[in-house]
């Protein structure tokens, strides 16, 4: 049914810019307009090379309205990763941030979670200032065992290593796999 | 993109949403939430009698909720039609969605998953003539429900 090799799923409060993020990624576009809300939730995919294997990465971009929180759970259910959102310019959109590190770590610990900061070329524009300092994002992110990442899909920055990041991490944890599954054939068929 | 329209829900969500609604129902007073959230269920059923019971409850909702909820409950309407193969249905919502917001990606896309499964199952010339007979009334209704707003 699915083509995509893993899923990873976006979540965070309302316009901290996830559709963008996909966007940038997925298409390399941008568009400054006014976005319409996701409904429910989009998917998208992309070809991506981790580890040496080419293999296709599928995005659940969630709805962040609030009527939709409930939801959001049968997407991160079934997602390999969790990349989690925030606006750098909104202390409240790190707030709840980390109410969705914390539902994660709760409900699915083998879902890998990854923080992201979003629109850093309105801090670096200097339209407004950083809400939360890098220093405590960091803290954090140390804390939970989680990478943290600032992007900006309006230029780009940083949007390719996020998924890139998430892509090799993910693919880790399969390669053990199937080197562990070997040597237990080799060593039965040594017995033989 | 076709995962919009193949994800399934599992049961025990739509048991749990199902279980919600009927106590409300049983007690006379169902919120919009529960309707919605077992209707979003429902749709996206691996059965089609689920996905029409769905369908009935999120054009009731699309009837009686807040304008700016109404968004929403096309959306889905349009994903369960195409999701029982009622493409041109599906198409109708979605060209009513886009007549409010004609510059929603998420709903154009879903057009074209629309449009690449009816070609794929040969539904094309019934979907323009079918289109055309069923579609002016229905996309004019809707829109000018929305349009209210």
């Amino acid at each position: 049914m699915s083509t995509a090799d893993f899923k990873v799923v976006l979540l965070g409060s309302e316009d901290v810019g996830k559709t963008s993020l996909m966007k940038r990624y997925v298409s390399d576009r941008y568009h400054s307009r006014p976005h319409n809300n996701t409904i429910g939730a989009a998917f998208s995919s992309k070809k991506i090379t981790s580890r040496g294997r080419d293999i296709v990465i599928g995005i659940w971009d969630t709805a962040g309205s609030e009527r939709y929180y409930a939801m959001s759970q049968l997407y991160y259910r079934d997602a390999k990763a969790a990349v989690v959102c925030f606006d750098l310019t909104e202390r409240v959109t790190f707030d709840r941030a980390k109410q969705w590190v914390t539902e994660l770590r709760n409900q699915e610990e083998n879902c890998k979670i990854f923080l992201c900061g979003t629109k850093k070329d309105v801090i670096d524009e200097g339209i407004k200032p950083r809400a939360v300092p890098p220093e405590k994002v960091l803290q954090y992110s140390k804390g939970i065992g989680a990478q943290f990442l600032e992007t900006s899909s309006k230029t780009g920055e940083n949007i390719g290593a996020l998924f890139q990041i998430v892509a090799d991490s993910c693919e880790l944890p399969m390669q053990k796999q199937e080197t562990i599954q070997l040597q237990t054939l080799k060593k039965k068929n040594n017995c033989c | 993109m076709d995962e919009v329209l193949d994800e399934v829900v599992p049961t025990e969500d739509l048991k749990k949403y199902e279980k919600v609604y009927h106590e409300q129902l049983n007690s006379g007073n169902i919120t919009q939430k529960a309707q919605f959230e077992y209707a979003w269920c429902l749709v996206r059923s691996k059965y089609s009698g689920d996905i029409r019971k769905g369908l009935i409850l999120l054009e009731e909702l699309f009837h009686t909720d807040k304008e700016e909820s109404k968004r929403d409950y096309l959306y889905y309407l349009a994903i369960g039609s195409a999701r029982i193969k009622e493409y041109n249905k599906a198409l109708q919502y979605v060209r009513g969605f886009l007549q409010i917001e004609p510059g929603n990606h998420q709903v154009h896309d879903l057009e074209v998953v629309i449009k690449r499964r009816m070609e794929k199952e040969g539904l094309v010339g019934v979907a323009l003539t079918g289109g055309i007979v069923l579609g002016i009334a229905g996309v004019v209704g809707l829109a000018f429900a929305l349009a209210k707003k």
